[in-house]
């Protein structure tokens, strides 16, 4: 665990209830699949490295929450420090898609005065024979809500790493023009410590690590 | 479009033990002492609020101001009362470990009252700068002097906290003043650790006060440590051991925190319902209410302390069996595995303890860092095993203690009373302390079985250290704990609304 980063970024994973969530998660900060999983209890919480740059880390805490509509007084409660999110709906629910534009809504109220950087995601793009909502339409709804859309695998390790990443990148370009700024009260992002010494020389290179199962 | 990304790899939170050794800071400045003969062990509880600037400590009395300060809380007490026995077959041990090679009580006294004459809290706090090299103290002596006296269940519980870790306060004033009734069988040596040994938490106790949460504290001393690390290139073999930012890394932070809103929102709810209700109906509820609270006195801890020598796989069951008492829809089984594999690493180790006995060298690793990189496993190394153990085994019960109160809050039916899942739970905590206490015992068997042939400037402050951060451990699982009480308490009026209704 290397504490040296640029900044933190609170990102926040919603969407309906086992649309992939937790399993999006874990195979982002933990590199497997976890094939069976409990539904998810209130919000739980990951965190892992991500360098954008060479040399230049952001740690993203990411906060897991259930979809289960019992949950959501709780899960409300972490809209508000969050400065970015991932909303996924899964591919072959159809009912899970439709149900975006109330993620968006609720996250609207609860997020207020701040505002979430979503970005849509297909989940489960590996049952691609299974499929209920076609690419376009989604890349449509997203581009109606400016967002950007990407379909993601946990089971097959498809552009999970992008989908985190990607926006990572682009709530890092806000924070650097400005348009989001470090607050008081507001955890959404934090500053880092920036080290007296650089340590880009001992960045190890990725290793080709496919999915385990 | 699926362009896979092969590039999913796991990122650092991994653990691997490195061949870094890991060298005890300060360890070794320490001026060199004679060995005297340890005092023999009477008494360990301690006291629970260290209040330096009202009353500086005479140094002769160190057993006499115990319950000082304790005008407080039900869970206070209790928790305090607890401490009294808990704390005492943990630091017994420590002290017998560190005794055979350590500084007697008068060593301590002497270095304290030398160093400090009459000790003024100005004084005091220089000294802890001194032995720290910290800067936190003034901030510590400010948070040191607020006043406690809050009766909240939440803020109530911080007396359990303080009791140990007031006492062992390595802003070096709370040492002196705080704690010499601790000091006379922790031993010079300790003071030396407290203050060097784990930084980041010397902060956080510097900043314990009533008005804080303690995620808030262990968050700020968290940051702290992080600010500090960042600045320095030792930073990898430090951080290996540091149990604040391991806390973190296990989540324990995270899922402290989400604890604490669920039991504020639960407690200003219960106080909203008490508020609307008056006469009788009030009489009654209060009753209810404060025979849920009887169950979190942890008054257990007493009663079967003796007959507490089970065997390895209780642990699990029983956490297991209580677990399912709650009728909440989770399982401990993080806790379980992460128990489990601190124990097979321990008996690995114990299985291979000889042979790493023949090879150690004259000179303690302290200075001859390089030398001895090969397998051995050094005193170091399962130090920083058993804080990371310590930390990981807490962040878990903690977590699963915020998905209790989630599933309390927002399970479905209730099946199960609102006491009976108090006694359940504080059956739990009381199982978690003692697993912790017997888990620290068995590092620093380890410690003290790998670690013959050094220095006790080397080992005495492991030990400690191992000590140390399982008290903590156990005080920040009771807190928890204690935090649940709300969620309890508007499960139980929830629960009685229901059956009016029907």
């Amino acid at each position: 665990m290397e504490a040296i980063w640029l900044y933190q970024f609170r990102l926040i994973v919603i969407g309906d209830s086992t649309v992939g969530k937790s399993c999006l998660i874990r195979r982002f900060t933990e590199g497997r699949f976890a094939q069976v999983s409990d539904p998810t209890v209130g919000v739980d919480f990951f965190s892992r490295l991500v360098e954008i740059e060479p040399g230049k880390r952001i740690k993203l805490q990411i906060w897991d929450t259930a979809g289960q509509e019992r949950f959501r007084s709780i899960t409300r409660a972490y809209y508000r420090n969050s400065v970015g999110g991932l909303l996924l709906f899964d591919i072959t629910n159809r009912r899970s898609f439709q149900n975006v534009h109330e993620w968006l809504e609720e996250t609207k109220v609860h997020a207020q005065p701040y505002q979430i950087v979503f970005v849509l995601v297909g989940h489960k793009c590996d049952l691609d024979t299974q499929r209920q909502v076609t690419r376009h339409e989604a890349e449509k709804l997203a581009a109606a809500y400016g967002m950007k859309y990407i379909e993601t695998s946990a089971r097959d390790a498809i552009n999970v790493e992008k989908a985190f990443t990607d926006l990572t990148r682009d709530i890092y370009e806000l924070v650097k023009r400005g348009e989001i700024s470090i607050q008081e009260g507001w955890e959404g992002v934090k500053s880092g410590f920036v080290p007296n010494v650089v340590h880009s020389s001992e960045e190890v290179v990725k290793s080709d690590r496919r999915c385990l199962c | 479009m699926s362009d896979k990304d092969g590039m999913e790899s796991p990122k650092a939170g991994a653990s691997q033990s490195d061949e870094n050794r890991q060298s005890v800071e300060g360890a070794g400045s320490v001026e060199s002492s004679r060995r005297e003969e340890g005092e023999p062990v009477t008494l360990t509880r301690k006291r629970p609020e260290a209040k330096p600037s009202s009353e500086p400590l005479p140094a002769e009395e160190p057993g006499d101001h115990v319950h000082k300060g304790s005008d407080s809380t039900g869970a206070y007490q209790t928790g305090w009362r607890y401490w009294g026995s808990w704390g005492k077959t943990f630091l017994s041990t420590a002290s017998a470990t560190v005794a055979t090679v350590g500084h007697g009580i008068s060593n301590v006294l002497e270095k304290a009252e030398t160093s400090l004459g009459i000790p003024s809290p100005s004084e005091i706090t220089s000294e802890g700068r001194v032995v720290a090299g910290g800067s936190q103290s003034s901030e510590a002596s400010s948070s040191a002097t607020v006043d406690d006296g809050s009766s909240s269940p939440i803020s109530g519980t911080f007396g359990v906290l303080s009791t140990l870790s007031t006492a062992v306060q390595s802003t070096g004033k709370s040492v002196i003043s705080g704690g010499l009734d601790a000091l006379e069988f922790i031993g010079k040596k300790t003071m030396d650790v407290i203050a060097e040994g784990d930084p980041g938490f010397k902060k956080t106790k510097g900043f314990m006060s009533r008005n804080s949460t303690l995620s808030q504290v262990l968050r700020e001393a968290k940051e702290k440590e992080e600010q500090r690390t960042a600045t320095e290139v030792t930073m990898a073999t430090e951080k290996k051991a540091h149990y604040g930012l391991l806390f973190d890394e296990f989540q324990g932070l995270s899922h402290l925190e989400a604890l604490e809103m669920l039991s504020r929102e639960s407690d200003s709810k219960v106080k909203s319902v008490i508020n609307a209700l008056s006469g009788e109906e009030l009489e009654v509820l209060k009753g209810e209410l404060e025979q849920l609270k009887e169950a979190f006195s942890l008054a257990e801890f007493y009663d079967d302390e003796e007959e507490e020598k089970k065997g390895d796989e209780d642990f699990t069951k029983e956490i297991t069996s209580l677990f399912s008492e709650l009728h909440v829809s989770t399982k401990p089984d993080k806790l379980a595995t992460a128990r489990k594999s601190a124990h097979e690493w321990i008996e690995k180790l114990n299985s291979r303890a000889p042979r790493e006995e023949e090879k150690s060298e004259e000179n303690p690793p302290l200075d001859s860092g390089d030398a001895e990189q090969d397998v051995k496993i050094s005193v170091e190394d399962i130090h920083a095993f058993a804080i990371r153990s310590l930390a990981e085994l807490t962040a878990y019960a903690i977590e699963m203690f915020h998905k209790t109160a989630a599933l309390v809050l927002h399970g479905q039916q209730q099946e199960v009373s609102a006491p009976g899942r108090a006694k359940a739970l504080s059956q739990m905590t009381i199982v978690l302390c003692k697993e912790l206490s017997c888990l620290a015992k068995e590092f620093t068997t380890c410690l003290t079985t790998a670690g013959v042939k050094e220095k006790a400037d080397v080992l005495n402050p492991l030990i400690t250290g191992v000590f140390l951060e399982a008290s903590n451990s156990a005080s920040y699982i009771q807190d928890a704990f204690q935090l649940l009480l709300p969620v309890l308490q508007i499960s139980l009026i929830q629960a009685r609304t229901e059956l009016s209704q029907q």
